[in-house]
C-alpha cells in the first residue's frame, strides 16, 4: 500500500487517506500532513509577533485531532496555516507531499477546493444561495462531477448532516446548528481527504455543539483527516487525538 | 488648539480622497464629463451667436430679395429713399457652369456688385487679393476655392448657357456669409463685375435687389407686404419687371441667418443631453458618497464617541465633496473649451463662418462654476446627513451584522430559478441586491442607450423619409430643357438614346399665392405633368390624383399644404400666374418632396394657362418600367443625355441621375447623426464609469463572500467570472428598459431633429438594428466597466476577508 501518495493538485486524484495512524514519520515515509518548523511572525507597529514558533506536527490519514490552547496562544494561526489562507514566516507545510505555500493564491484556492474543506466558526454561507447551492458550489470551481450530477451529491451530502429538508432556503432562515451543518455539507461537497475547522461549535449552544461534533466524528470513522479547533475540553478530549499549544509552541500532543 | 483640530479632520479628509484613489478618480471623472458637456455646448453656442450670428447682422443682412428686370445702379437708390426702407444693394447674378481642368463641371453663379468696397446690403469681405475685381476678373468664395483648390492667380474656365466659353483670371478670395456655402449649395460663387459680365456677353444691368427693411422686421408676413409695397409702387410703375418677393435662406425669418432655425434647433437638442449627462454625474456623486459613508459607519461612530457632533462630522464630507467638485472643474473647464473649440470649428467650417476667438465666455464659465460646485453638494447633502445621524452605538455593535437578513422581492422571486449554476445564481443575486444603487446605474446606461437607439433611429426615420421622397424621381435621369424647348423634339431626341423606354416631359411655371385681402403670400412652384405619369410614384395623403380634364384642380404636395397651414380638399387657391390670377381647388395632397411648396396638375392644362404650344421644362427617362438602372448605368446614361441634349441646342444642364437625389438629403444629417451618436458615446462612458464605481462598492462589501469563495476553491478567473457577470447582467437589464423606452424617446428625439433641420414633419421609422447594436455595446461596457472591480476582488486573500473574526 502507497503511503501519504502525492497529490496533484491538478488532477482529478485525491489523497487516498488511511484508516490506521501507528506509523509515525519517523519510519522514512511523511504523514499526510507535516509541519515543519513553522514559524509564524505577525509585524505589527508594536514590533515583531511570534504567534507560531517552531511547530512540528505530523498528522496521519483518518486522525481526528483537535487543538486547544488559551486564547491567543496561536490555534487561529495553526489552522489558516493548514488551509493555506495564511502564510508561514519559516518552515514548510506539506499535505500529502504537497508543500502548499508554494501555490499561487489561485493554485492554492483550487487545491484547497479539491483536498480541504473549511468549516468557519461563522457558517459563511453565502446569503444569496440557497443551502443546496452553497453546497454546489464548491464543485463548480474545482470542475468537480458532471454538472448534471452535482444536486444529487449535494442532497446527498445535505441528508448525511440531516438538513435536506431545508436544502432550497435561504441560509438566513436556518438556525445556527443547521447553518453550521449546511456548511459542513459544503466543506465535504468535493469529498476532500482533509477537514479543517477553526471553532465550529463556538457560536453553538451545547447541545448542538454536541451534534455537530458526532458529525465530525461520523466523517473520521468514514476515513476523512479533520483538525479542529476548540475551547471546549470536553469536545476536545473526545478527539482521537489532543494538541494543546501555549505561547506559539506546542507543549502536549 | 482650534486649528490643530482643524488639520486632523483636514488629515483625514485627504487620507480619505487619497486612500482610494481611483475611486475618487471616478467622481472627479464624472463630475469632469458632465459639467464638461455643459461647458461644451453652451460655449459652441456662445461662438456661433457671436461669429456667426453677430457677423452675419452686422454685415447688414437683406430682408428680401427681389428679381426685376435688367435695372441701373440708380434704381437701388431709388428704393432705399423709400420711407420703409433702410437699405438696398443692386446686384447681378448669372448662372453659368465652371470647367475645371479635367473637365469636370460645377454649378456656378457669376454675381456682379456696383462697387465691392461700399455694400449697402450682405456685405461680402474680401479676405486676399484684390479688393475688387477688374475687367475678365473674378474674386470666388472661399469655401468653394478651398474645395476645387482654386487659388489667386489660375485662370477658370466659365460656359455659358450658349456653350461658349471664358477664362476669368482669379484675382482674389472673398467670404460671403449671405450665400449658401459651397458644403450645402454645391454652387461656386464667383464675384465680378457688370463689365466683365458685358464681355461675356451678357446684358448690361443689375437683375437682383437685396432690400433691408425700416426696423429689420423678423416676421415674413411684414417682409412680404413691404416687398410687395416696393414692387408695385415703386418698380413696376417705373416700368420693371419684378418677380415675386424672396425670403433669403432655409425658411428662414428675414433679417436671420440662413440655417438659425436650423442651428438653434440642433443646439436645443444638445442641451437637453447635457443636462442628462449632469443629471448622471450627479447620481455616480451620491453612489459614492453613499458608499464611502456606508464603509465608514465604524468611523464616524467612534468619532461620534469622542465628542465629534453630527454636523462636524458632516462637514468633513462636504469638505471631502467640495474637491471632488473642484477637482472635477479643473478638468472640466480645459476639456469643455477644447469641446467647444471643436465643435465651433466643425460648425464654422460647415456654415463657413470664423471662429474669431477661442476663449470661454464669462457666462459659461459661471454656469460651469455653479453646476460643478452646487449639484455634487445638492445630491450630496441628504446621504451625507442621513449616514451621519448613525448613533455610537448602531455604529459600533450593530452595523454589518445583519448584513443578509432581508432579501428583496427581485431577489426572493430569482432563488427560485433553481437550475442556475451556483456562480451565476451568486451574479443574477448580486445584480439586485442593493436596489437604489443598481437603479442609479441603470437609468445612466439605459439613457446613453436611449439616446443611442435614438440616433440610429433618427436616421433609420430619415432614411424611410428619403425613401418617400424618392417616390418623387422615380426616374433613371432627368433633365432641365432650355427655355423654350419643344416637347415633340425632346422626346425624339430621347428615344434615340438606345434603351430609352419612357421620356416623360414636365413643364413648370411658378405662381404666387393671393392672400384673400389681394397682397401677395408665399410662392409656390406649378408642375404640369401627364397625369398618366410613371415617373413620379405618389403616395396620396388625402384626396384623390389628377384626371384628364382637371381644368381648375390641383394636388398639392404636402410641403406646400404645411405651409399654408389648415388646407383641406375642396378649399380654393387663388394663384398669380404670370400676371393673371385665377382660382383652383385643391383635389389630393400628395406626400412630402422637401423639393419646396409645389402643386401638380395636367400638363395640357398647364400649358394652357401659359400660353405656350409642347412646353418642355424638364424631361425625365426611364430604361425600363420594372426598376431602375444601376448607379453606373444612370451615370453613363446621364453623360449621353447631357451630350445629347446639349447637341441639339436642348439643354445646357447637367443631367441628374436618380442616385443624387438619394444622397441629397442625407449630407448635414450624416454631422447631426455622429454628433448624437458621440453624446451617447458621453452618456455610454458615464454610464460605465456608473458601473465601474458601483462594482467597486460592491466589491468592497462583499469582500467577507469573496474571502469564503476562495475558501471553497475558487480560483482567480472564477471570482473575476462572478463580478463581471453581476456587471454584465447589470447591463443587460439596462437594456431591457432601453427596449422599453426607446421607440417613445426615439420617437421625439427624430421629430426634434428632423423638424429642426428639414421644418418638415416626420414619418418615424424605429431602428431594431441599432436596439441590437446597443445590447452588444452595452454588454461589452459592462464586461469592461467590471474589470477593474474584478481585479480588485481577486486581489484580496482569505485571510484579510476572514480576519475580522
Ligand atoms: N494579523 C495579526 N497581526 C498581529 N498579531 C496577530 C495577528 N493575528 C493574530 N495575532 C496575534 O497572534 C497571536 C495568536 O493569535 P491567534 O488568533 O492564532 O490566537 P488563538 O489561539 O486563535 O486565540 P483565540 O482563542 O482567541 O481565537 C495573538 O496574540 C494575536 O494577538
Ligand atoms: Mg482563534
Amino acid at each position: 500500500m502507497v503511503v501519504g501518495e502525492t497529490v496533484n493538485y491538478s488532477s482529478e486524484k485525491h489523497v487516498k487517506t488511511r484508516a490506521t495512524s501507528e506509523s509515525k514519520s519517523t519510519n522514512g515515509h511523511s504523514a499526510l500532513i507535516d509541519f515543519r518548523d513553522v514559524e509564524k511572525i505577525y509585524r505589527t507597529e508594536a514590533g515583531d509577533f511570534p504567534a507560531l514558533r517552531g511547530i512540528n506536527l505530523q498528522i496521519e490519514g483518518g486522525e481526528f485531532v483537535s487543538v486547544i490552547g488559551k486564547s491567543g496562544s496561536g490555534k487561529t494561526t495553526l489552522v489558516n496555516m493548514l488551509t493555506g489562507i495564511d502564510h508561514p514566516t519559516k518552515g514548510e507545510i506539506s499535505i500529502a507531499g504537497v508543500n502548499i505555500h508554494e501555490l499561487t493564491e489561485s493554485n492554492m484556492a483550487r487545491w484547497r477546493g479539491r483536498n480541504l474543506g473549511v468549516v468557519f466558526q461563522f457558517f459563511q454561507l453565502l446569503p444569496t444561495l440557497s443551502v443546496v447551492q452553497n453546497v454546489m458550489i464548491p464543485m463548480d470551481f474545482c470542475n468537480m462531477y458532471v454538472p448534471a450530477e452535482r444536486m444529487g451529491i449535494a442532497m446527498n451530502l445535505l441528508e448525511q448532516v440531516g438538513i435536506a429538508d431545508h436544502a432550497h432556503k435561504p441560509p438566513s432562515r436556518l438556525s445556527g446548528g443547521q447553518q453550521q451543518r449546511a456548511a459542513i455539507a459544503r466543506a465535504l461537497a468535493n469529498d476532500p481527504p482533509i477537514i479543517a475547522t477553526d471553532e465550529p461549535t463556538g457560536n453553538l449552544d451545547s447541545k448542538t455543539a454536541n451534534q455537530v461534533f458526532e458529525l465530525f466524528q461520523k466523517l473520521v470513522d468514514g476515513g476523512k483527516t479533520i483538525l479542529m479547533v476548540t475551547h471546549d475540553e470536553d469536545l476536545a478530549k473526545r478527539a482521537g487525538r489532543t494538541v494543546e499549544i501555549a505561547d506559539g509552541e506546542i507543549i502536549r500532543q | 488648539m482650534e486649528r490643530l483640530r482643524i488639520s486632523s479632520q483636514w488629515v483625514k479628509i485627504i487620507n480619505d480622497i487619497w486612500g482610494h484613489k481611483s475611486r475618487s478618480m471616478l467622481v472627479v471623472l464624472s463630475i469632469a464629463v458632465g459639467v464638461a458637456v455643459v461647458g461644451m455646448i453652451n460655449n459652441a453656442r456662445y461662438y456661433i451667436e457671436r461669429d456667426l450670428y453677430g457677423a452675419f447682422s452686422q454685415g447688414t443682412p437683406a430682408s428680401i430679395q427681389i428679381y426685376v428686370s435688367y435695372f441701373p445702379e440708380s434704381l437701388a437708390d431709388e428704393v432705399e429713399g423709400l420711407r420703409y426702407v433702410a437699405a438696398a444693394q443692386a446686384r447681378r447674378d448669372e448662372s453659368v457652369e465652371l470647367v475645371a481642368a479635367d473637365g469636370k463641371t460645377f454649378d456656378a453663379v457669376l454675381s456682379a456688385a456696383p462697387d465691392y468696397s461700399e455694400m449697402r446690403v450682405n456685405q461680402i469681405e474680401v479676405e486676399e487679393g484684390a479688393p475688387a475685381p477688374s475687367l475678365r476678373g473674378a474674386l470666388v468664395e472661399r469655401q468653394a476655392a478651398e474645395a476645387l483648390g482654386i487659388d489667386i492667380g489660375d485662370v477658370v474656365v466659365v460656359r455659358l448657357q450658349d456653350n461658349k466659353t471664358y477664362e476669368l483670371h482669379i484675382q482674389g478670395i472673398v467670404h460671403d456669409l449671405y450665400a449658401l456655402p459651397y458644403s450645402i449649395s454645391s454652387e461656386v460663387m464667383l464675384y465680378t463685375n457688370l463689365e466683365t459680365i458685358q464681355w461675356i456677353g451678357g446684358r448690361a444691368g443689375y437683375n437682383r435687389l437685396d432690400v433691408l427693411l425700416e426696423g429689420n422686421p423678423h416676421d415674413r408676413e411684414t417682409a412680404l407686404t413691404q416687398g410687395t409695397l416696393i414692387r408695385d409702387r415703386l418698380l413696376e410703375p417705373a416700368g420693371y419687371r419684378a418677380g415675386s418677393i424672396l425670403i433669403p435662406g432655409i425658411q428662414a425669418n428675414p433679417g436671420e441667418h440662413w440655417a438659425q432655425n436650423q442651428v438653434q434647433g440642433f443646439i436645443l437638442i444638445l442641451q437637453i443631453m447635457s443636462a442628462m449627462a449632469i443629471f448622471l454625474s450627479g447620481g455616480l456623486v451620491v453612489n459614492t458618497i453613499t458608499a464611502i459613508l456606508n464603509q465608514q459607519v465604524k468611523q464616524i461612530g467612534i468619532m461620534r464617541s469622542v465628542g465629534a457632533e453630527r454636523l462636524q462630522i458632516a462637514r468633513m464630507y462636504v469638505f471631502n465633496v467640495l474637491i471632488f467638485s473642484l477637482g472635477g472643474l479643473a478638468l472640466a473647464l480645459p476639456l469643455g473649451l477644447l469641446g467647444s473649440i471643436g465643435l465651433g470649428e466643425f460648425a464654422a467650417s460647415f456654415l463657413n463662418f470664423d471662429l474669431t476667438l477661442h476663449n470661454l465666455a464669462p457666462d459659461v464659465l459661471a454656469i460651469e462654476i455653479v453646476i460643478a460646485l452646487a449639484v455634487p453638494m445638492a445630491v450630496a447633502l441628504w446621504p451625507i446627513l442621513k449616514g451621519t445621524a448613525i448613533s455610537v452605538y448602531q455604529a459600533i455593535y450593530q452595523y454589518g451584522q445583519i448584513q443578509d437578513a432581508g432579501m428583496g422581492r427581485v431577489q426572493r422571486l430569482l432563488f427560485r430559478l433553481k437550475f442556475l449554476p451556483p456562480p451565476v445564481m451568486m451574479s443574477l443575486q448580486n445584480t439586485f441586491r442593493n436596489l437604489p444603487r443598481l437603479g442609479f446605474t441603470v437609468i445612466t446606461l439605459t439613457m446613453a442607450g436611449a439616446t443611442f437607439v435614438a440616433a440610429l433611429s433618427t436616421r433609420a426615420s430619415l432614411n424611410a423619409m428619403v425613401g418617400d421622397l424618392i417616390r418623387y424621381a422615380a426616374y433613371d435621369v432627368a433633365i432641365s430643357l432650355s427655355g423654350g424647348a419643344n416637347r415633340l423634339a425632346v422626346q425624339r431626341e430621347a428615344f434615340r438614346l438606345e434603351g430609352v423606354e419612357v421620356a416623360e416631359v414636365w413643364t413648370r411655371a411658378g405662381a404666387v399665392l393671393m392672400n384673400p385681402n389681394g397682397s401677395e403670400g408665399e410662392q409656390l412652384a406649378l408642375i404640369g405633368l401627364p397625369v398618366d405619369t410613371v415617373t413620379i410614384d405618389v403616395k396620396l395623403l388625402e384626396g384623390r390624383w389628377l384626371v384628364e380634364g382637371d381644368a381648375r384642380n390641383l394636388v398639392l404636395n404636402e410641403d406646400l399644404a404645411q405651409l399654408l397651414g389648415d388646407i383641406e380638399i375642396g378649399d380654393t387657391l387663388r394663384l398669380k400666374i404670370g400676371d393673371t390670377t385665377r382660382p383652383f381647388t385643391v383635389v389630393g395632397i400628395a406626400s412630402r418632396h422637401l423639393s419646396g411648396p409645389s402643386a401638380y396638375l395636367p400638363y395640357a392644362e398647364l400649358a394652357k394657362i401659359t400660353g405656350r404650344s409642347y412646353p418642355a421644362d424638364e424631361v425625365r427617362i426611364r430604361t425600363s418600367l420594372d426598376g431602375f438602372a444601376s448607379q453606373e448605368e444612370q451615370d453613363a446614361l446621364a453623360v449621353a443625355v447631357e451630350e445629347r441634349f446639349s447637341n441639339a441646342g436642348l439643354s445646357d444642364s447637367a443631367a441628374r441621375p436618380r442616385h443624387n437625389r438619394l444622397s441629397f438629403f442625407s449630407g448635414p444629417f450624416q454631422i447631426i447623426l455622429v454628433v448624437l451618436v458621440i453624446m451617447a458615446g458621453l452618456l455610454g462612458i458615464v454610464g460605465g464609469l456608473s458601473l465601474t464605481g458601483t462594482m467597486g462598492i460592491n466589491v468592497l462589501e462583499r469582500t467577507r463572500e469573496i474571502g469564503v469563495l476562495r475558501a471553497v476553491g475558487a480560483t482567480n478567473p472564477a471570482i473575476r467570472q462572478v463580478v463581471v457577470v453581476e456587471g454584465i447582467f447589470v447591463a443587460i437589464v439596462s437594456w431591457g428598459l432601453v427596449t422599453l423606452i426607446s421607440p417613445s424617446t426615439s420617437a421625439a428625439l427624430a421629430a426634434a431633429v428632423i423638424t429642426a433641420v428639414l421644418r418638415s414633419d416626420v414619418v418615424f421609422s424605429f431602428s431594431f438594428a441599432g436596439l441590437l447594436y446597443w445590447l452588444g455595446i452595452v454588454v461589452i461596457i459592462g464586461a469592461v466597466a467590471s474589470l477593474a472591480p474584478a481585479r480588485s476582488a481577486v486581489t484580496l486573500t482569505v485571510r484579510e476577508v476572514l480576519d475580522y473574526e
